[in-house]
């Protein structure tokens, strides 16, 4: 079943929504410098074309699960980028109050499940929410996005296999940016193209150029239609590049700054799809300012927000961790 | 070379001797009547081991036992091309295969009777102890071919596992590492087609398990696990291939366990007799037989020898076993620890205290 080409109204959405996370993460990395950031800051610069096409399918009600490297999840989802900014300023306005940081932020209004500190950690959150799906008989997907390095860890396995078996509506997206920190993909495993992993779980392996926002709308939309007739799980690997360090002061001496470039001049996904957008008429110089600069007053708005929050107090410390009272 | 010629895509079974004894010619491994009658022999005992296990366990005198009826060609082929400097890391469906490979029956027995003397290996046999917790152990066994590969002595090393250890995480990171370092690995799974009660299509939705090595880029083949030959010939190239330095392979041996799953479970719960009754006509053991019967290589007077002679092997072996004397209780709190923590030499002193007084009661 063909994937309908997507609206320029959807168009517009996701551009600035690929700019929301650019410009959130620059920020963040500035805010990091200026030591306002608690905590390890992992930026999703280069890979705004995985989330934002694929969440572009999804509704508040369907679930998505994320990694470290969570923020363009969050917002490619709808998250509230000014509750996010505070999280991870550590101030109690913060999505996890100020107490949980970049890696921890959730949002269950919005379907997003939660960022993950645990490389796979994942797997068995998105898999447990299609079994729900399935359960209730609600039509509700879930999309479980993870790197490279996380397939080559159990919890990917067990649940793939047995998202296979039960027909789960999961739509397992590997962000493919070939890189696990600092180790390059080939010295952990031996199969580079993650999607032909798929013949090991009986389910189709689909490979996309991640840095292409609508290829990937397009295989993301057929992967989770498919979900949604109840035909079970697919395998979609988005080749893709994340264009600054692994986190926020990582001096990347495993990676030539000419590799860097090539993907940050040559393949940029907000280019691209401007481009797209320029050439079917659905961009003009003038909208693309305004995109820019309606993002840009939002963060500011965010940094505002963060800044003139609260910080929690000490004796929020035992609060929150169970779903009773320890304090 | 079976790993290219047989895609498991296409489900593509290696199978050379036929249920009815008739041997393939254009595929026969180079083995001879006479090392098809050892084997034979081999496969006998295993037999004859594990129906007196079962009784033993109904007896008392052993503990839980699982059992290997139905898969003896596996175990005796897959270990035939083995060499003594080659690992063995087994779960705990293989005493067959422990037992080839030099772990004597007496040992074996006090396993299954409970005395952690039982892994207690001899030195120079290359077998790892039994691993109850299903999958956890492919990943010793990579580390073992690793250092094999690091020391160069030319080793290798075998894991045997069932269908359901597949869907275990540690499963694929040790397939995934094997891979990537080329280690000299044979991934042997013994599909029985059940996990206890759970039938191997509702453990994964990929067609075939030989398949999931495309996942790690090494071969993977299916093999009829009901026929030596074809084990046999699977096998040695797979165990030359990681000797040779060309790394891991994955061999799926298509078989089924005709037994319950252990001494503590029923099958009749989860399968019906006409399946069993199916698969006893596929006996490994029976189409053996059938083809050194043709050859005139079988008699019957031969096979009155044989079950004597094996008989007496394997009650030997499990009457040594018993007179072996029971380990002292404190032995739980040993072995674990080279010092013992706090904790344990508190139970173990607990425990002590609790016999005196059953003693003096
Ligand atoms: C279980 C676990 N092991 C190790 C780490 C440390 N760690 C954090 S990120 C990372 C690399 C993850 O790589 P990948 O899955 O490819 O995601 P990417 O960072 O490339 O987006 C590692 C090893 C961790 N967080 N969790
Ligand atoms: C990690 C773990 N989970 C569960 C069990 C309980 N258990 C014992 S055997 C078994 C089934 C294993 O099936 P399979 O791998 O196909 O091997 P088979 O018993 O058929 O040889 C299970 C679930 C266990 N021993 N270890």
């Amino acid at each position: 079943m063909p994937v309908e080409a997507p609206s320029a109204e959807k168009l517009l959405d996701m551009y600035a929504r690929m700019w929301r996370i650019r410009l959130f993460e620059e920020q963040a990395e500035y805010q990091s410098s200026q030591g306002k950031v608690m905590g390890a800051l992992h930026t999703y610069i280069g890979e705004e074309g995985v989330a934002v096409p694929a969440c572009a399918h999804l509704q508040d009600t369907d679930y998505i699960t994320s990694t470290h490297r969570g923020h363009g999840h969050c917002i490619a989802k709808g998250a509230d980028i000014s509750r996010m900014m505070a999280e991870l300023f550590g101030r109690s306005t913060g999505y996890c109050k100020g107490k949980g940081g970049s890696m921890h932020i959730a949002d269950f209004q919005v379907g997003m499940l939660g960022a993950n500190g645990i490389v796979a950690g994942g797997f068995g959150i998105a898999t447990g929410a299609g079994l729900a799906a399935q359960l209730r008989g609600s039509g509700q997907v879930a999309v479980c996005f993870f790197g490279d390095g996380a397939a080559n860890r159990g919890p990917f396995h067990e649940n793939i296999n047995i998202g296979a078996v039960w027909k789960l509506p999961v739509v397992y997206v590997c962000e493919n940016n070939q890189f696990a920190q600092w180790t390059p993909q080939k010295d952990v495993t031996l199969v580079t193209d993650i999607a032909n992993m798929s013949p090991a779980y009986g389910i189709p392996g689909v490979q996309v150029d991640g840095m292409d926002p609508l290829a990937v709308y397009e295989a993301a939309g057929e992967a989770i239609a498919r979900a949604r007739r109840g035909e079970g799980p697919t395998l979609l690997e988005c080749k893709t590049y994340r264009f600054h360090g692994h986190n926020f002061g990582d001096p990347q001496q495993y990676r030539t700054r000419e590799e860097i470039a090539e993907w940050s001049d040559n393949r940029d996904p907000i280019k691209q799809l401007a481009a797209h957008m320029r050439d079917a008429g659905i961009l003009s110089d003038e909208q693309d300012a305004d995109i820019q600069n309606t993002v840009q007053e939002e963060i500011t708005a965010a940094v505002r927000f963060a800044e003139s929050s609260p910080y929690p107090t000490p004796d929020e410390l035992y609060k929150d961790v169970y779903s009773y009272d320890i304090g | 070379m079976f790993a290219d010629r047989y895609d498991p895509l296409q489900d593509e079974m290696v199978s050379i001797l036929t249920p009815d004894g008739c041997c393939d010619e254009t595929l026969r491994p180079d083995l001879d009547d006479e090392q098809i009658r050892t084997m034979y022999r081999q496969m006998l005992t295993m037999r004859l081991y594990d129906r007196k296990a079962v009784s033993m366990q109904r007896q008392g005198r052993f503990g839980t036992y699982a059992q290997m009826e139905g898969q003896e060609a596996c175990m005796a082929a897959s270990t035939y091309p083995l060499e003594p400097r080659d690992w063995i890391v087994s779960s705990y469906r293989e005493t067959g295969a422990m037992w080839m490979h030099g772990v004597p029956l007496k040992l074996l027995s006090l396993y299954w009777m409970g005395n952690e003397f039982g892994s207690h290996m001899p030195d120079g046999v290359n077998v790892l102890p039994v691993s109850i917790p299903v999958g956890s152990h492919p990943l010793h066994a990579v580390g073992l071919a690793y250092a094999g590969k690091y020391r160069q002595d030319g080793s290798v090393a075998v894991t045997y596992f069932g269908d359901g250890a597949t869907s275990e995480g540690d499963v694929h990171e040790a397939m995934n590492l094997a891979g990537v370092y080329e280690a000299p690995c044979v991934f042997f799974c013994q599909n029985n087609q059940y996990a206890i009660s759970v039938p191997v299509r509702e453990q994964t939705a990929s067609p075939t398990i030989a398949q999931k090595a495309l996942a790690y880029g090494f071969p993977g083949v299916l093999v009829d696990g009901n026929d030596i030959m074809a084990v046999y010939a699977v096998m040695q190239e797979a165990v030359e291939r990681a000797r040779r330095g060309g790394g891991p392979s994955l061999i799926e041996a298509y078989t089924y366990r005709l037994g319950a799953h252990t001494t503590a479970d029923d099958p009749t719960k989860y399968r019906d007799d006409a399946e069993v009754e199916f698969w006893r006509s596929r006996d490994p053991l029976l189409r053996v037989q059938k083809y050194l019967h043709a050859r005139g290589a079988w008699s019957e007077d031969w096979e009155h020898e044989l079950l004597e002679a094996c008989t007496g092997e394997v009650e030997q072996a499990m009457n040594d076993a018993e007179a072996v004397p029971q380990p002292p209780p404190q032995d739980m709190f040993r072995y674990m620890f080279a010092e013992p923590s706090a904790a344990l030499r508190e139970q173990e002193a607990a425990l002590l205290a609790a016999l005196q007084v059953q003693q003096k009661g």
